[in-house]
């Protein structure tokens, strides 16, 4: 078993370039974006000599190489740098807001399993029937309609119509954090599940079609036993691949989530940092989101190896 | 370059001169004077809680430029003078009067005995001298800069602080009336500016709480405040939540009591039964600024054309649904000196064929608007610009670029036609007018490149002169001269607008944005 998972220290190997470009390419685009972090300091009191003033101050006087160096620089000894914005260690502030978002992804992707896996074993039952139907083109409306506006949706329902949760915010304890993030997760687990459902539903049937599942019939299985020994685990292993990569789209989808549910996350210390022009902190950001992604593919991966005892990772593929 | 000096005239007050001036009456210390608005016996404790769109950024108030920090730090540091309710002039705060002598070269403030800092420590003239002093010392990058005028602060007795100016300059106690001077602890009680401003301590009604940032920003009540029985609120919270739609609904259904600056689009439907909205008359100037240095706007004719084509009314109707009025001159209905006869330009279709027909472009041109991306106030201003325009055949083209960038542009004369705005920090003309008018004031009067050798010298002049009379006077010629020359086009004055819940009561926003909360009770 072990031996399938001798890929894992190469692949964390694989994502410090990886990291090393994301930084890259995020510090150009950030200074390429016209504006600068001093006037937006400033604001309407922002004259050109108190904007070079302040940007002097701020070391952005300096040239744009010279400036990655001192990124690079600091970031080897564990220092993301000052946020501009808030005169404060942006190490601090993404530690603040990381426990946030990965606590709505994971929330998310709890609920995206929970609406999706009953849902596709239930058309998947009944393939070409009333319900396989349903099931395959109700969710594709979640698909269809803006994050935003379903957030809003569910607010005027659930918050302001019924009350049964907060209208935004984050809470104070754990329990607290899970009910005010119900309705963010559940917006971003309706834009994701039609592809959970459709890819788990089309796995099942084929489960559902081959011999080994005939076989378990044969033996006496059915029921709960064949379904979650037999067909779920055979057909939850390409889906582990699509959520894998879905997660990705979790995170920039709280970008717009966080801003609707006023949720303090790492999305909306991303868009108010680039508004502010918090180059820091927007590197930092980046930084952390690159690094996440690359750390779920990898878990993925080990998932995948360990669902399926045919994958080995460590083989080359002769062609 | 000459640094913005802000003329801050305590109006009414200054006629006399050397008068010492009574202590503040009606309302809490804290704030405006005199607003009552709404009765009923207050209500001791309660947590109020504001939803604004974006956190604070810092609490240092000699470098912080954004509204919602400076908002929250004045419930906490309070300088020797404020603001009176119409915004229109001071009065004493933690400073019990001042002398002027006849030369009007030096001011001495009698401060107010036994006012305690919320750590409990007695503030003194030396707290004043050190907190004046250290706004002065970060001018380059902070507000210190309108503390130009001031020569020297000294202390020679526990309440008696004396100022020595360079130069007469009537608008002193104004100065001394902006947050930045706010008085804190000598030497930051100890500690160096960075941790001072993690925690800081001031005389307001409120203390320092708790701020998790990008979450909630928490002041609770200053148990050693010094006017007795304030505050009323036990606590307030500053939530952030970025979408106007969501603070609206937290507004509506009781998770918020205030929603700071609902947007007009949806300030109708903020209000219900449990939510009253509100506007308050604001210093606020829309305006379309015209780059002189690009062709054809360096043509007064052009300028004035373009005034006379804009239906003003119309804009106040889309963009503010009929909250604002239009505007008439350089100066805010709601600023020392405006002149309400101001012959500011309107819409006029003879005057602007007959602009039209004097300028260099007689038969129209092309050119483009720059408006802030993400402002459907702007883009809607900017769409009825465009149609007003057309008929003349000046084909406008809307740019947009995101704040930060249009701010840049605007900034390096990037542009040929821009929608901006100005709110007054102090109860005085000259911040804007050295802003708008004087290329001197730093940024090439308000990025139009505007020079008129006229406006200059009344600004000046205005500026330096203390008898209030003769600065109107010079004001009221000042903003003459603008209306003429047109180097914006001014557009609309638009009220603060609020949600409050109708259980906050005596909620009040003084015509420079600040909401002061020692009054404000929550009724159960």
């Amino acid at each position: 078993m072990l031996g399938r998972l001798k890929f894992v220290p190469m692949r964390i190997l694989q994502a410090v370039p990886v990291a090393f470009g994301v930084t890259v390419v995020v510090f150009l685009l950030v200074h390429l974006i016209p504006g600068n972090p001093a006037e937006s300091i400033l604001g309407a009191q922002a004259t050109p000599a108190r904007v070079a003033a302040l940007s002097k101050q701020m070391g952005l006087d300096e040239s744009l190489p010279q400036q990655y160096l001192h990124f690079l620089s600091n970031l080897a000894h564990g220092n993301l740098g000052q946020s501009y914005t808030y005169q404060t260690s942006v190490l601090s502030l993404v530690l603040q807001r990381v426990p946030v978002t990965l606590t709505l992804v994971l929330y998310s992707v709890v609920l995206m399993l929970i609406i999706s896996v009953p849902l596709s074993a239930w058309a998947a039952s009944r393939p070409g029937g009333a319900r396989d139907h349903a099931v395959r083109v109700v969710p594709l409306v979640g698909l269809g309609m803006p994050q935003f506006w379903v957030g809003v949706m569910l607010l005027l329902v659930f918050a302001v119509g019924f009350k049964w949760f907060p209208v935004g915010g984050y809470g104070q304890t754990f329990s607290q954090h899970l009910w005010y993030l119900f309705l963010p997760a559940l917006t971003l687990a309706i834009s994701v599940s039609p592809v959970i459902i459709r890819s788990l539903r089309s796995s099942m049937l084929n489960v559902l079609e081959s011999d080994y599942v005939a076989t378990a019939r044969s033996k006496g299985a059915g029921g709960w036993s064949l379904f979650s020994g037999h067909v779920l685990r055979n057909a939850v292993i390409p889906a582990v691949s699509i959520v894998g990569v879905n997660v990705g789209y979790l995170v920039g989808g709280t970008l717009v989530i966080e801003q609707v549910f006023a949720i303090p996350g790492l999305g909306s210390l991303l868009i108010g940092s680039i508004q502010a022009r918090d180059f820091p902190s927007v590197q930092a950001v980046a930084l952390f989101v690159a690094v996440f992604v690359v750390v779920v593919g990898v878990l993925t991966d080990i998932v995948y190896t360990l669902l399926d005892p045919r994958v080995d990772l460590t083989r080359r593929i002769e062609v | 370059m000459k640094r913005k000096v802000l003329s801050l005239t305590t109006v009414g007050a200054l006629a006399v001169g050397s008068v010492a001036l009574s202590a503040c009456s009606g309302g809490a210390a804290g704030g405006a004077s005199g607003a009552q608005t709404d009765g009923g016996t207050p209500v001791k404790g309660g947590n109020l809680v504001v939803a604004r769109a974006q956190d604070a950024k810092s609490m240092n108030n000699i470098l912080t430029f954004d509204n919602t920090s400076i908002f929250t730090f004045e419930q906490m540091l309070q300088p020797l003078f404020t603001v009176t309710a119409d915004g229109k002039g001071t009065t004493p705060l933690l400073a019990k009067g001042y002398t002027i002598s006849a030369d009007k070269m030096t001011y001495t403030i009698n401060l107010k005995p036994g006012i305690k800092f919320s750590s409990g420590t007695e503030m003194t003239s030396a707290d004043v001298k050190f907190s004046i002093d250290q706004d002065t010392k970060y001018a380059s990058t902070g507000w210190g800069y309108i503390n130009g005028a001031i020569k020297q602060v000294s202390a020679p007795s526990k309440y008696v602080v004396v100022v020595k100016l360079k130069h007469p300059w009537a608008p002193l106690i104004a100065d001394l009336a902006l947050f930045s001077n706010a008085v804190v602890p000598n030497n930051y009680g100890g500690k160096t500016m960075d941790a001072f401003y993690q925690a800081p301590v001031g005389t307001g009604p409120f203390k320092w709480g708790e701020w998790k940032r990008g979450q909630y920003l928490k002041l609770v009540a200053n148990p050693n405040y010094w006017q007795t029985g304030y505050p009323h609120l036990q606590s307030v919270t500053f939530n952030v939540v970025p979408d106007s739609n969501t603070r609206k609904l937290q507004v509506q259904g009781g998770q918020a009591d205030i929603d700071e600056y609902p947007d007009w689009s949806t300030f109708q439907s903020v209000g219900s039964s449990a939510v009253n909205a509100k506007t308050f008359p604001s210093t606020e100037l829309d305006y379309v600024a015209f780059n002189e240095a690009k062709k054809p706007f360096q043509d007064v004719h052009v300028r004035r054309a373009i005034s006379a084509m804009i239906d003003r009314q119309s804009i106040v109707k889309a963009v503010l649904f009929n909250h604002g009025t239009a505007a008439n001159s350089l100066l805010m209905p709601g600023v020392p000196f405006y002149q309400k006869s101001t012959p500011g330009i309107t819409k006029d279709a003879a005057l602007a064929k007959k602009e039209m027909s004097l300028s260099s472009v007689p038969n129209g041109f092309s050119t483009s608007l720059l408006i802030p991306s993400g402002d459907a106030s702007k883009l809607t201003t900017a769409q009825i610009i465009q149609s007003d325009l057309k008929p003349y055949n000046i084909n406008v083209t809307i740019k947009q670029l995101d704040p930060t960038a249009n701010h840049n542009a605007q900034q390096n004369m990037q542009y040929e036609m821009g929608l901006s705005a100005w709110t007054m920090d102090i109860p005085d003309p000259d911040e804007w007018t050295s802003f708008a008018v004087d290329p001197a004031g730093g940024a090439k009067s308000a990025y139009t490149n505007y020079s008129s050798a006229t406006a200059i010298k009344l600004n000046r002049e205005a500026e330096q002169t203390v008898d209030p009379t003769k600065r109107a006077a010079l004001y009221n010629q000042l903003q003459n001269v603008t209306a003429h020359d047109a180097p914006l086009a001014f557009l609309y004055y638009a009220p603060f607008a609020y949600g409050v819940s109708s259980n906050v009561h005596k909620f009040q926003v003084t015509p420079l944005g600040n909401y002061p909360l020692a009054d404000v009770w929550k009724s159960k």
